[in-house]
């Protein structure tokens, strides 16, 4: 293609005028409503015992499942997007404990992170692990906020004093009817599990005669068929990933063992949850300062490389 | 001061896109002879100028891509307000009905029931709503005390954990003497900014031993504590300050002892007998007037764009530029009439 010296011309000067109604758009064109979806989530972190158990790996160091837990919540916390909630929970004994209310998580980012980093086994008030009336305690807490959060879980599975396969403690809500997600912590080998005392402290292991190896209806039957003899290994633990995917589907929540990426769970977070639209102001100035920029370069592009330019 | 950040630095490695119009120029023309060309040396200025001015649009436009940004800063300003460290009692007799009718009066239905928790949370929002500039801690404490939220200006963040511990159940029993001393000791870690005080929001009393007693006396003393009391009844008609028609089961309470207690330590202190909000609001105001103490408050302010600036640079040498081109298309036009 051929231009000539006038049409040259010409065009510079229409680009140049393009150009330059571009840059004022940029700069007085007025803000365009726009939706964004929004999510509304709690975070619980388990604090029992068992998550005292080194046996995750965070940027190569082996650390515990409770600081692998804490570490990965806040950098979940940093991949949301402005405009989503988050809140905090702990969860020990039988019960979450809903520490703050989903809050905006870029105006609040720095007490959320302050107050997840103080979450330690210290604050347990009693040393059971029953993970799955926790996770029903925290769905009867969620839906007394306004709008519901889907609770993001962070535990090994690991239930003490052990339940029975067939008699599982029983969930009055309805599955679905709060959302979540079991974040599943842990490696798969059986482990000892470090003992805290009352000050948080860790005192050695938990024995093998410390803890309760059938569940309470099994440990008061003498016979054999609901007793089988089978080795007694409550007192280790690892992440109980069928036990975790079994909970999660009774009560409707996803079940992710071990995320790599906290973008992905932000992802599953996101697909999880009933999204919110919310509106915000958004500034059309890049996308104009782009565009004068791409004309201008035009001009300026070294086009007798390409074409032969007479004239 | 004014130094700033750039959101996308990615953009700057397009920045040598802004010697192209020192390199090409697209809109010569040949000529057969140079000798054609009259000598202009104005004509010469106004090539570079030219130049410059496309360069410096593209720069300023890449820069605008970059997005440059003062960020979030913090700046400390003398307001009037104080410090507040809220201690809640979570334990498990805070899920009790506030104010119960005495156990020989007829039952009667009076409508919602309310929990002490509830009404502790109701009272602690209205409370912090009040006090505007304030700085906020947030302490839960049953048998262990921990400290949740550390001293914050965060308003949302402190609702958000009051309303929290308005929701489930409590967990365990009282120990009003370490969570005090909690709260002494978050303050210890701080430098002194003005008015400090303490906020206990509990239904239950205490027995302090002397050794506590004398601990707090100190503590208090010389790190210039202030003590605040929400007391949440649970009888109709019980009170702390004794008074003439007492049941006599009121006598001994361990509310009243640690009433007591706390009076005899020699700081502020001021109990607040959860009645009616109307009440209360009231008498947090009077508070605001005994803490008129000016406090070093930190203010927040927020991430600001400062694109327009390179945008304006932009548009000072577009306009120019523009001109020119649209001044060339009209004398060369005006040019090829003339044959």
């Amino acid at each position: 293609m051929r231009l000539s010296y006038q049409k040259r011309i010409l065009l510079t000067a229409i680009i140049m005028v393009t150009a330059l109604v571009l840059v004022m758009a940029a700069l007085w064109f007025p803000l365009v409503k726009r939706d964004v979806k929004i999510m509304d989530a709690i975070f619980v972190i388990d604090i029992t015992d068992s998550m005292n158990v080194k046996d995750v790996e965070l940027d190569g160091k082996k650390v515990s499942r409770l600081e692998w837990s804490k570490e990965f919540a806040r950098r979940t916390l940093l991949e949301m997007p402005c405009g989503a909630h988050a809140g905090l929970a702990i969860f020990s004994e039988a019960r979450s404990l809903i520490l703050m209310n989903p809050v905006e998580v870029c105006s609040s980012y720095h007490d959320l992170t302050q107050m997840l980093e103080q979450f330690n086994p210290y604050m347990a008030w009693a040393r059971s692990s029953e993970v799955s009336k926790a996770v029903y305690t925290a769905i009867r807490q969620a839906k007394k906020i306004d709008p519901k959060p889907t609770i993001v879980m962070f535990t090994d599975g690991h239930e003490s004093p052990p339940i029975n396969p067939t008699l599982f403690p029983k969930f009055a809500g309805t599955p679905g009817e709060i959302h979540g997600i079991l974040v599943g912590v842990g490696g798969d080998e059986l482990l000892p599990i470090p003992k805290t005392n009352d000050k948080g402290v860790i005192e050695g292991v938990w024995g093998v005669n410390e803890v309760m190896h059938e569940d309470v209806y099994a440990s008061m039957r003498a016979d054999k068929d609901v007793n089988p003899n089978k080795p007694r290994t409550e007192h280790l633990s690892s992440q109980k990933k069928s036990h975790l995917a079994t909970l999660a589907n009774r009560v409707g929540f996803a079940f992710v063992s071990s995320p790599k990426d906290p973008l992905d769970l932000v992802d599953t977070i996101r697909d999880e949850s009933n999204t919110r639209e919310q509106t915000i102001d958004y500034d059309l100035y890049a996308w104009f300062s782009g565009a004068a920029l791409l004309l201008i370069l035009l001009v300026f592009l070294p086009y007798r490389w390409f074409v032969r330019i007479d004239d | 001061m004014f130094e700033l950040s750039w959101a996308h630095p990615i953009f700057f490695y397009c920045l040598p896109l802004a010697l192209l119009p020192w390199i090409f120029q697209n809109t010569t023309k040949k000529i057969a002879w140079q000798g054609f060309i009259p000598k202009d040396s104005l004509s010469g200025v106004l090539f570079v100028l030219s130049k410059l001015a496309a360069s410096v649009a593209m720069i300023c436009l890449i820069l605008t891509l970059a997005d440059p940004y003062v960020p979030e800063q913090i700046v400390e300003r003398t307001r009037q307000g104080a410090e507040f460290v809220i201690l809640l009692d979570r334990s498990r007799s805070m899920d009790d009905q506030f104010a119960r009718p005495p156990r020989n009066t007829l039952q009667r239905y009076t409508g919602v029931k309310h929990s002490k928790r509830e009404v502790s949370r109701d009272y602690l929002t209205e409370f912090v709503k009040r006090r505007p500039d304030d700085r906020f801690g947030y302490v839960f404490f049953s048998t262990k005390a921990t400290e949740i939220l550390k001293l914050t200006y965060n308003k949302d963040a402190v609702l958000a954990t009051i309303n929290a511990g308005g929701l489930g159940r409590g967990i365990s029993q009282t120990d009003i003497f370490k969570a005090l001393s909690l709260a002494v000791n978050m303050y210890k870690d701080e430098p002194y900014r003005g008015s400090r005080n303490i906020l206990l929001i509990s239904d239950g009393g205490q027995i302090l031993s002397t050794e506590q007693k004398q601990y707090l006396q100190d503590v208090f003393k010389k790190m210039r504590l202030n003590l605040y009391w929400i007391y949440l009844r649970s009888m109709r008609g019980m009170t702390l300050d004794p008074s003439d028609n007492d049941n006599l089961l009121w006598i001994d309470m361990p509310e009243r002892k640690l009433h007591k207690a706390f009076k005899t330590l020699g700081v502020p202190y001021q109990a607040f007998e959860a009645g009616s909000l109307d009440e209360f609001a009231q008498a947090i105001d009077e508070i605001h007037k005994q803490q008129s103490q000016p406090l070093i408050v930190e203010e927040r302010v927020p991430k600001q764009h400062h694109h327009d600036l390179f945008l304006w640079l932009a548009l000072l040498s577009l306009f120019p530029l523009m001109l020119s081109r649209v001044i060339t298309v009209w004398g060369v036009k005006r040019a090829a009439h003339k044959h």
